[in-house]
């Protein structure tokens, strides 16, 4: 039996290629000169520099931290180079115009943006390295006043916006690798939804490392000024490589009075291979503010690639009534390392937070929910109720939860639960006497598992999330 | 004390002390123990609120205070040795101000309860071969001071197959304010051995003071303890402590640790589930108020198949007291089929009252079941609305409700005479809240 489970593990990444585009590359390493290299290439406003380079003379003083449950060989930051775009090309005009190579390596990944995108109604602005290629239905929600584009482009066309919403949530100096993410961010998405505007369609952006040893630094930030509403969507995939490379992405979520946001994450970034040989590093910090009354944010995260993931999506609720939820499934297999969790900051009066989170671990992984729930002393009625579970598929791996509670005020209501199982040989029994082979018994009873999290994700990324845990967990049955 | 000084506190609680009576009829193993920990203190330093374990716990009002060795004879009236004395007992033993006072301390049981220089000469052998060997003081600077001192230590032994229904009762009482003491207690249940220790401190005076106490238990194959742990220290005082046990293969362990005193306490249990099939139950109630802080840091090492644990910990808290618990369960690689659970409850009453928890699964084997669970929350406003409906006062019905929150730890305890005891203190501490 067990056997099975081990067999059932080892699927190959179906993703590894690396695609030939000439790459304009900045030399290797990292000092105020690469920065102003970098400013500089993308014509940036004068405060954006200075933006950069006091988050890079702060990142200098700080010190890698070393608190999570993670193991990785010293990352050499003066080894990676910093900028890379494709060669660029004229304006584009219309999808024709795409480098064909780029668009077979979308076809690659099953994501044909032109037809795709329309059928499902999704805007795509893809994210290939470091520079926005292609933007889709731009017009239709310029219409509405929704302005979604690469963060580059926001900065020359509505730097006034990018200028009071940049770093507020996350600041410069917030931790170590967003104060590098802050000094040498190249790319990413803003997105702006103006007062009382309901987005018409879900937003997304598919990211893709390329370049062999360039690190991705992306920055995204989505404003939702009052009552208006936005679902936005990111996916993850990149080529096998065999030296880590690193992400150390921000992402930065902004809600007014009534407003709401819902940013949903499938990661399947490459893991490394068996013995734990390359992937990425992916060392993200993700926060939203819910700085309004009433507003509400909301975190749903499939994690199933990359050698380590380390993020704590987090929600700061400030204004009263605003709520934070944070729904995660997060898998390892091999050699795979996973600290992820959430922090919900109650700040504001009868302030809710959901957090359900569902680890699975198997191989050698390593898989730890870290979560902080902290009640102000001013946060009376604050609710909070969390959920997470862990599955350990084989005896050579391990799940591990580090909850925080810290409440300050006797009016909150705190509620903290978490379990360990296994799939037990006698639900598979029970499959095998139905006529269910081992390997979709197991499919299923993962799914199940993960239920109260998929049914958070759109409805396009449920299907692909499924079938995500199916093929990662998938192989020879023996 | 300056900042650079943390460093130096340890070293200036090691100087502060006289030295040592009678160490020189000591054997050569304590005598080279105590060498060895005295080492580890000039090399530790005081924790920081940096560190991990002491985040919430800052030890920076400890390091301005300074303490005076103990003076006079170790002695108590009977007036106040009854106050704490319980009619059950089999045997006692008394300790004041770190001290063994024979006079106050008796022993029916049939085992092996005494001063440890007097156990040594009939039991060197089994007591060198568990002293120190699981309270370790390689990183722990607290526990590192209590063996730099170890003297006089409460040495309870059941040998093989004994069984003592009644109680045995370990006294520390600290008579002397701004004194500094180690009390310290080994406990070595041998196989098919069952015995009941109830450990006590408390404090004649309301003044300062420091005590660092170690606590070491073994048990063999099949060995059952139970243990009461009552801390009521004088409320300036601080008071750290650590406890660890170690369960041989189905040896039970069942723990109720009650923290009322103390400005400042922390107690450290951790207990090694060594061989198969060993069960341990750890409860815990804390009962704070004013401006106290208690901390409880527990660990349960699953390192061997079918090992079963149970944890309920709860804190009251008042006032703008400061209740902190981290309780970490380890469940190492091949303990397979280990089955544990584990709850922190959480009741404050004021609102400067603040908890921090922190339950902890770090889990590496598959065929486990360990679930964990913590809730922080007021009196139900449900349950006040019910007991006001039929006819009692808000003040009594929260005095009732939160009485029973903490009587359901309290009630684990077997010892008629000191449930009733702590009950009373339960209902004297709710009675002020409300």
């Amino acid at each position: 039996m067990s056997s099975i489970l081990q067999n059932l593990v080892n699927q190959p990444y179906q993703h590894g290629f690396v695609t030939d585009i000439e790459a304009d590359i900045a030399p290797k390493g990292l000092s105020e000169d690469t920065i102003r290299l970098i400013s500089a290439k993308k014509n940036e406003p004068e405060w954006l520099l200075e933006l950069r380079l006091k988050a890079y003379r702060h990142w200098l003083k700080m010190e890698e931290p070393q608190w999570p449950n993670v193991k990785y060989p010293k990352i050499d930051f003066q080894a990676i180079s910093y900028y890379s775009a494709p060669k660029k090309k004229k304006t584009l005009a219309s999808m024709d115009e795409v480098d064909p190579e780029l668009l077979r390596t979308f076809e690659k990944l099953g994501v044909p943006m032109n037809e795709r995108a329309k059928l499902a109604g999704v805007a795509v602005d893809v994210i290939f390295d470091s520079v926005s290629v292609a933007t889709t239905y731009k017009a239709k929600l310029a219409e509405v006043g929704i302005i979604f584009c690469s963060i580059s482009e926001a900065v020359q066309e509505h730097p006034e916006l990018v200028r009071k919403y940049l770093g507020s949530v996350v600041p410069v100096g917030d931790n170590y690798y967003a104060a590098l993410n802050s000094a040498v961010f190249t790319d990413g998405s803003f997105c702006f939804i103006p007062k009382g505007v309901k987005c018409p369609m879900d937003l997304s952006t598919y990211f893709r490392i390329n370049t062999e040893n360039s690190g991705q630094f992306e920055r995204t930030l989505i404003v939702a000024e009052e009552g208006a509403s936005v679902s936005y969507l990111e996916g993850c995939t990149a080529p096998k490589f065999d030296t880590n490379q690193l992400h150390a992405a921000v992402v930065e979520l902004i809600a007014l009075d009534n407003a709401d946001i819902k940013y949903s994450t499938v990661q399947n970034w490459y893991a490394g291979d068996e013995n734990g040989l390359g992937g990425i590093f992916n060392f993200v910090t993700k926060r939203g503010l819910c700085k309004g009354v009433n507003s509400r944010i909301s975190w749903t995260q499939v994690e199933t690639g990359s050698a380590i993931t380390w993020k704590y999506p987090s929600c700061v609720l400030r204004g009263d009534n605003s709520v934070g939820e944070f729904y995660s499934v997060a898998l390892t297999n091999h050699r795979q390392q996973a600290d992820t969790g959430t922090k919900m900051i109650h700040i504001g009066k009868n302030t809710r937070s959901t957090i359900v989170s569902k680890g699975i671990s198997a191989g050698h992984s390593n898989n730890s929910y870290r979560g902080l729930v902290r009640i102000a002393p001013v946060a009376t009625g604050a609710r909070n109720y969390s959920r997470c579970d862990s599955m350990l598929i084989g005896d050579q791996c391990s799940a591990n939860t580090f909850p925080y509670i810290q409440v300050n005020n006797p009016g909150a209501t705190v509620e903290h639960e978490a379990s360990t199982s296994k799939i037990g040989e006698d639900q598979l029994f029970y499959f095998a006497q139905r006529g269910v082979g081992a390997e979709e018994a197991v499919s299923m009873i993962i799914n199940g598992f993960c239920k109260d999290v998929f049914q958070q994700l759109p409805m396009e990324f449920a299907v692909e999330a499924t079938k995500l845990l199916g093929l990662k967990l998938e192989g020879s049955v023996g | 004390m300056t900042e650079a000084g943390t460093g130096n506190y340890l070293d200036s609680l090691m100087r502060g002390q006289a030295p040592l009576q009678a160490a020189s009829a000591s054997p050569l193993w304590l005598k080279q123990l105590r060498a060895r920990a005295v080492e580890r203190v000039a090399s530790l330093t005081l924790p920081n609120t940096r560190d991990e374990d002491w985040r919430f716990t800052d030890l920076l009002p400890l390091t301005q205070l300074s303490w005076r060795p103990v003076q006079g004879a170790a002695l108590i009236s009977p007036q106040e040795l009854e106050r704490c004395a319980l009619p059950e007992a089999a045997a006692r033993l008394v300790f004041v101000d770190g001290r063994y006072a024979p006079q106050h301390s008796f022993n029916h049981a049939g085992l092996t309860v005494e001063n440890l220089p007097a156990g040594m000469t009939a039991q060197g052998a089994i007591v060198e071969a568990e002293l120190a060997r699981h309270a370790e003081f390689e990183h722990d600077a607290f526990a590192a001071l209590n063996t730099a001192f170890l003297q006089d230590a409460a040495l309870i032994i059941a040998p093989r197959n004994a069984v003592l229904e009644a109680p045995v009762q370990v006294l520390f009482v600290s008579t002397q304010q701004e004194t500094a003491s180690y009390p310290r207690c080994l406990v070595i249940a041998q196989e098919g051995s069952e015995l009941t220790l109830v450990e006590e401190f408390v404090a004649l005076h309301q003044g300062a003071g420091f005590s660092s106490a170690v606590t070491e238990m073994a048990l063999a194959d099949n060995a059952r303890v139970r243990h009461v742990r009552v801390q009521n220290d004088s409320t300036a005082a601080f008071h750290i402590a650590s406890c660890a046990v170690s369960l041989a293969k189905a040896s039970r362990y069942q723990a109720v640790s009650v923290a009322l005193g103390a400005r400042l306490s922390r107690y450290n249990l951790s207990v090694l589930l060594a061989e198969a099939g060993a069960e341990c139950s750890i409860d815990g109630l804390a009962l704070i108020g004013g401006r106290q802080l208690a901390d409880s840091h527990t660990l349960i090492d699953h390192a061997k198949p079918h090992g079963i644990s149970r944890q309920l910990h709860k804190c009251i808290v008042d006032g703008a007291a400061h209740a902190v618990f981290n309780g970490k369960i380890m469940v190492r690689p091949g303990a397979q089929r280990t089955d544990s659970s584990q709850s922190s409850r959480n009741l404050l009453l004021s609102g400067k009252a603040r908890v921090d928890t922190k339950p902890q699964l770090e889990i590496f084997a598959d065929d486990v079941k360990c679930a964990h669970g913590a809730t922080v929350g007021q009196l139900d406003a449900d349950e006040v609305f019910y007991l006001r409906s039929r006819g009692l006062s808000d003040a009594a019905a929260r005095k009732l409700l939160t009485y029973a929150f903490g009587a359901e730890v309290i009630e684990r305890i077997a010892i008629a005479s000191l449930r009733a005891r702590l009950e009373r203190a339960v209902q004297a501490q709710t009675g002020e809240a409300s």
